[in-house]
């Protein structure tokens, strides 16, 4: 991923309002760490664990912050369970930041992760979880700020599938 | 040692703490114990600590204490690593460890039961205020007094099976209602509105 394109999704996450994240970190969208540890406005928890990372979220957001999770779509698997019942069960809005690996517009797809990307959508379906899939970066900052805005109204989790320029 | 008994004695020292708990027995217990505006009685396993990490960290003015269960810590190990090292000042967690999976009616072992020993598992992952706690009165003064210190504490209760909770009425609060409870009394006491529930 380009630098400037890093850059805009740590600003647009915090246009949107964004000022928690949870993360495990991974390959594709990993230049926004350190940007977001730089960035006093924004608190950056690391967790050992996506299934942690998202009750983490979901506790920050329920005391009144606009959480976040970034994490690998791998992730997604791994916390299937917290999503549907801190996420959709209890009805907390967190936005899933997700590297989207092994989907047809990663650009370092393999067959290391062509398994992981193709279930990722279906998973999320099953979950009940809306997504966007986002390969470029027009339009960048109101997608962002749109899925939050979704997450609240819905009081739900919402994702954010980044590939395509973002994968390479 | 009775787990009710030491519900009833955390009970007595509630002022506004956040008090956030894991599926089991303790949900049931605590949520006849207490009605305070500040309960989040979680409805499943594996999710009360990081929950109450997350608004230990979101609300670091707000001592906040997760009671949970053996069986539902060993769901969720990956907790005591992450709290090794974030080490937040004002979470204080509770494990009442009855050594069984009790909800399953078949009183099956957890690990504890055996050769896994919680306290130590949290200490080696860096919580260094852990420890067991095996005596009502060492609950009061080791436990209930880490509600005033300034210091991740993390306690392993050993309690004795009791079957108490199937004999009470569980709450009549759904989670949507208990979590917006929750959320309002935050609003009103921290002064500000939150993103969560935001205006229609």
């Amino acid at each position: 991923m380009k630098e400037e394109l890093a850059q805009r999704l740590v600003r647009g996450l915090k246009d949107a309002g964004v000022d928690f994240v949870s993360y495990l970190p991974e390959t594709r969208l990993s230049q926004i760490v350190p940007l977001i540890r730089d960035d006093p406005a924004v608190e950056l928890i690391p967790a050992a664990s996506e299934q942690e990372a998202v009750t983490i979220a979901v506790g920050a957001t329920l005391g009144g912050k606009q959480g976040a999770v970034y994490m690998e779509n791998t992730g997604v698997y791994v916390s299937s369970y917290s999503l549907l019942v801190t996420g959709k069960q209890l009805g907390v809005p967190i936005l899933l930041v997700i590297g989207y690996l092994g989907g047809v517009p990663d650009q370092r797809n393999s067959f290391l992760y062509a398994t992981i990307g193709k279930h990722t959508v279906p998973v999320l379906e099953g979950l009940g979880i809306e997504y966007q899939i986002i390969e470029d970066g027009q339009k960048l900052e109101n997608k962002i700020r749109d899925a939050v805005r979704a997450a609240n109204a819905q009081r739900a989790p919402y994702a954010l599938l980044f590939a395509g320029e973002f994968s390479e | 040692m009775i787990r009710h008994a030491c519900l009833e004695l955390l009970a007595g020292k509630m002022t506004d703490q956040l008090v956030v708990t894991s599926q089991s027995g303790q949900r049931i217990e605590w949520a006849q114990i207490s009605r305070h505006e500040g309960n989040l009685l979680l409805g499943m396993m594996g999710c009360a600590i990081g929950v109450a990490t997350g608004l230990a960290l979101a609300l670091p003015q707000r001592k906040v204490i997760a009671l949970d269960s053996d069986g539902s810590v060993l769901l969720s190990l990956f907790n005591l690593a992450t709290l090794g090292n974030l080490r937040p000042k004002n979470l204080v967690v509770y494990i009442f460890d009855n050594g069984v999976y009790s909800g399953s009616r078949i009183s099956y072992p957890t690990a504890t039961a055996g050769n896994t020993d919680l306290a130590a598992m949290a200490r080696a992952a860096g919580i260094s205020n852990a420890c067991t706690i095996t005596e009502i009165t060492e609950f009061e003064s080791k436990g209930i007094g880490a509600l005033t210190s300034n210091e991740l504490g993390f306690f392993v209760c050993k309690v004795d099976e009791s079957l108490l909770h199937r004999e009470i009425s569980r709450p009549n609060t759904d989670l949507a209602e208990n979590k917006y409870t929750f959320v309002r009394y935050l609003e009103r006491t921290e002064g500000k509105i939150f993103p969560l529930v935001g205006r229609g």
